[in-house]
């Protein structure tokens, strides 16, 4: 069920009468019916690994239990690995079995070994880098003493498994979310309604901008052999604004959708394509996960101290797992890579934590230094985004190199080029919205909070009105679900 | 809560009010904006305009013609006038069956044909109808079996176009409007019959696919068969040839005419009939007027002797 669906629009309002009116304020009832209906918002994607899921949560749940009851530590550190390698042991077949397989046979064909270990049709259960990262975090609070377990198993499952987060984050921590899940929550009317504005925000990223954005972006990419640089560079562009609205709009339509049930969950994107270095726009682009790597991986490895070296390789350690968590391919493997060496500069000048504030913030245009900077660094984040899209390391070789030519300084040609030039103004007019909205959670949430009601929801009426008239015409599935 | 829902409340038909005002400017200023959910087609290549305008006209006629391109540019109405058959072709450009259906709802009380002649084809039955929705919105007039069409469709396209088609049936927008009766190379025949200019035939290679029967056209299939059986018209079904090329991507023919016979009298002219695809046709759909006269020559002799 996508959020961008006639489904998902009949699925929520029944949700949201009956989470607010048949449970009657009853907590309890108000979370059965949660996991009741996060649970059959997973089975319409594939009931089949519903099981996986279930077995995840209870997994996570007894273990969480048993380490807080555990005598001795060594009891303790036995759960704790248990749940940990039983969590990674599942990521590791369902996500990356087949791609260690074939590297593996890939290198050794090098050595001149042939060698076949057969590939399994191994299906990537969707969401299950998100829940298993849920489960995760659950688990390493737990045995650090961050945290007590949830006794509660009704609870701890809507903690994994709520519906809004479930199949693409952001990936939530148990300190943050678990407390609003088992606390009474009242109706709240500004809240809401914020949640609606948020929503209608989040389709209109996905549905006007990301969408079609896609279209050319596809055709690009599947055509890049022999077109012009300039062409290349249109491709990157639109892949650019594809990836980003794509998975900022469900982020949104997630945030808008928990907030409907009175519920806030972390905030994953903060504008990053107004980063002014690549540092900044890892702290501003897709946050629960960054900040996931940082407290459960990187400060673990020891984070920034023990000198530079140390600091150096923790970097490239979380860039490199970075990438490979987003999927079993070498090409995110090079991206991240890429972005570790992007960061370096900074790492190395301490210059990291230089631009921690929104770009100009409480003023309407940047300084030329800093639109220098945002230029550069979104530059640099086209360029990764070239090997994260590109089909192989081999592909993105290609396509960056065709983009280094003397076509690079003529006038792109594809097909549909007069409706590419459509999408290109939208793009347009969808940045400016975000930049004037930089300072807000997201781009719309304080337009028009001065206006008359007519005006603001006129203005609601046209994001609707751009949506209907600019919408695919086909349901497009978000990117980061194959994650 | 109360407030909430009283906001929706309000919300809901503000918003309403102002996509339809949007959706009315956007037709009305920028009609050529490239790739937009809108798409009015008055007047458009098919000559469904004109074909409508001679209905008021055609009561008991002796064959109704429906279907799609095939339709229009196959059944040539001055041959059949020639052996004294009055006919109206009600063809339009892509008309999937369920297109068919509403212009049966429409009008075959006021035609009262004594034979339907109905061209399906597995395109006419795997089409979404998308392209020949836009067609007969922007050109009929809209009533009830409108929405039903699009609803049936859900597409956002042809709610829009619809809308916008509301607005100018309403105000008498386009009630002055007259279409040529030549575009192009293409000359509107009365009766309703599109020839052609003499030109190339032009070949398009298509890769082989499987005729996949699309549910809901099916469904529509069926209540046009109970639809023309209940006004006690004739039917023949028929395919109308098209080249070898085309023809050959569909693959299942056997299947498809064995399920379609069962159905009535059906005839595919494919199998019936031998045309050569430079010879007959002007491109891979569209028989050129020599192929037309073998065309209907062949379906004449069968009504004859079906009678």
């Amino acid at each position: 069920m996508l959020f961008n669906s006639v489904n998902f629009a009949l699925f929520l309002p029944v949700v949201f009468l009956l989470y607010w009116f048949a449970a009657q304020g009853n907590v309890k009832r108000q979370n059965v019916l949660l996991l009741v209906s996060s649970y059959f918002f997973y089975a319409c994607w594939d009931y089949r690994f519903l099981f996986l899921l279930v077995f995840s949560t209870v997994l996570d749940y007894s273990t969480g239990i048993k380490m807080h009851e555990a005598k001795t530590r060594a009891l303790k550190r036995f759960w704790f690995w248990l749940s940990i390698s039983i969590n990674v042991g599942f990521l590791g077949i369902f996500k990356y079995y087949n791609f260690f397989t074939e590297s593996f046979a890939d290198g050794l064909s090098l050595l001149g070994v042939s060698a076949n270990f057969g590939t399994l049709q191994v299906i990537l259960p969707v969401g299950i880098s998100f829940y298993t990262f849920h489960g995760l975090s659950y688990v390493i609070d737990i045995y650090k003493d961050r945290i007590p377990p949830e006794k509660n198993f009704i609870d701890y499952s809507v903690f994994v498994s709520f519906f809004p987060l479930l199949v693409a984050g952001p990936i939530e921590r148990a300190t943050h979310l678990l407390p609003q899940i088992v606390r009474s929550r009242e109706f709240d009317y500004a809240k809401a309604v914020d949640g609606l504005r948020q929503i209608l925000w989040g389709l209109f990223k996905k549905i006007v901008i990301a969408d079609n954005c896609a279209e050319y972006a596809n055709m690009i990419f599947g055509n890049s052999a022999g077109a012009s640089g300039s062409t290349l560079v249109a491709g990157a562009l639109f892949f650019t604004f594809q990836i980003y609205c794509d998975f900022s709009g469900y982020s949104d339509i997630a945030l808008g959708t928990a907030r409907l049930f009175g519920i806030d969950l972390l905030r994953n994107f903060a504008f990053p394509y107004f980063s002014r270095d690549i540092a900044e726009f890892w702290r501003r682009w897709h946050i629960s996960l960054s900040t996931w790597f940082r407290d459960y991986l990187y400060i673990p490895l020891g984070g920034s101290r023990g000198g530079m070296w140390f600091k150096v390789r923790n970097t490239f350690i979380i860039f490199l797992v970075s990438g490979f968590w987003h999927g079993a391919n070498w090409t995110f493997i090079a991206w991240g890579l890429l972005n570790a060496l992007f960061i370096m500069p900074s790492i190395l000048l301490k210059t990291n934590r230089v631009n921690l504030e929104i770009a100009a913030k409480g003023k309407a245009l940047p300084t030329l230094r800093e639109a220098g900077a945002i230029l550069t660094t979104f530059c640099l984040t086209v360029l990764a985004w070239i090997v994260f899209r590109a089909e192989s390391l081999g592909h993105a070789a290609t396509y960056i190199t065709g983009i280094f030519t003397r076509s690079l300084f003529t006038i792109p040609r594809f097909e549909r080029m007069d409706e590419a030039a459509v999408t290109m103004y939208l793009v347009l007019a969808f940045l400016v919205v975000e930049w004037i909205g930089r300072e807000q959670q997201y781009a719309i949430a304080r337009v028009g909070a001065a206006w008359p009601r007519t005006a603001r929801w006129a203005f609601y009426s046209l994001l609707i009105f751009v949506l209907g008239m600019f919408m695919q015409t086909t349901e497009t599935p978000f990117i980061y679900f194959q994650f | 809560m109360k407030k909430f829902f009283r906001s929706i409340a309000l919300f809901t038909p503000f918003a309403a009010a102002v996509y339809v005002l949007l959706v009315v400017l956007t037709g009305n200023f920028a009609a050529g904006l490239p790739g937009k959910n809108l798409k009015y087609r008055k007047g458009s290549i098919g000559f469904l305009h004109s074909r409508l305008q001679e209905i008021d006209t055609m009561k008991h006629v002796d064959i109704l013609f429906l279907g799609s391109s095939h339709t229009y540019r196959g059944f040539d109405t001055r041959i059949f006038s020639r052996h004294g058959m009055r006919t109206l072709n009600l063809g339009s450009s892509a008309q999937s069956v369920l297109q068919t259906e509403v212009l049966l709802r429409r009008y075959l009380d006021r035609i009262q044909p004594a034979t339907i002649v109905w061209e399906v084809s597995p395109a006419s039955l795997i089409s979404d109808g998308v392209e020949s929705s836009l067609d007969i919105v922007s050109n009929d007039r809209n009533d009830l079996w409108s929405f039903q069409m699009a609803a049936k469709q859900n597409h956002i396209t042809v709610y829009n176009t619809l809308i916008y088609s509301l607005y100018l049936d309403v105000f008498r927008q386009n009630a002055a409007f007259t279409e040529d009766r030549r575009k192009a190379d293409d000359l509107y025949i009365d009766g309703g019959f599109v020839q052609k200019d003499p030109q190339a035939y032009q070949i398009i290679r298509r890769v082989p696919a499987e005729v996949s029967i699309n549910a809901k056209q099916f469904l529509s299939f069926e209540r046009c068969l109970s639809l023309i059986r209940a006004s006690g018209s004739r039917l023949v079904m028929v395919q109308a040839p098209v080249a070898r090329s085309l023809y050959d991507s569909y693959l299942g023919h056997k299947e498809f005419d064995a399920q379609i016979s069962a159905y009535g009298p059906y005839y595919n002219f494919n199998e019936i009939l031998s045309l050569h695809d430079s010879t007959h046709f002007y491109d891979s759909d569209h028989l050129n007027q020599s192929g037309v006269a073998r065309f209907n020559t062949a379906l004449i002799r069968i009504l004859s002797d079906r009678r």
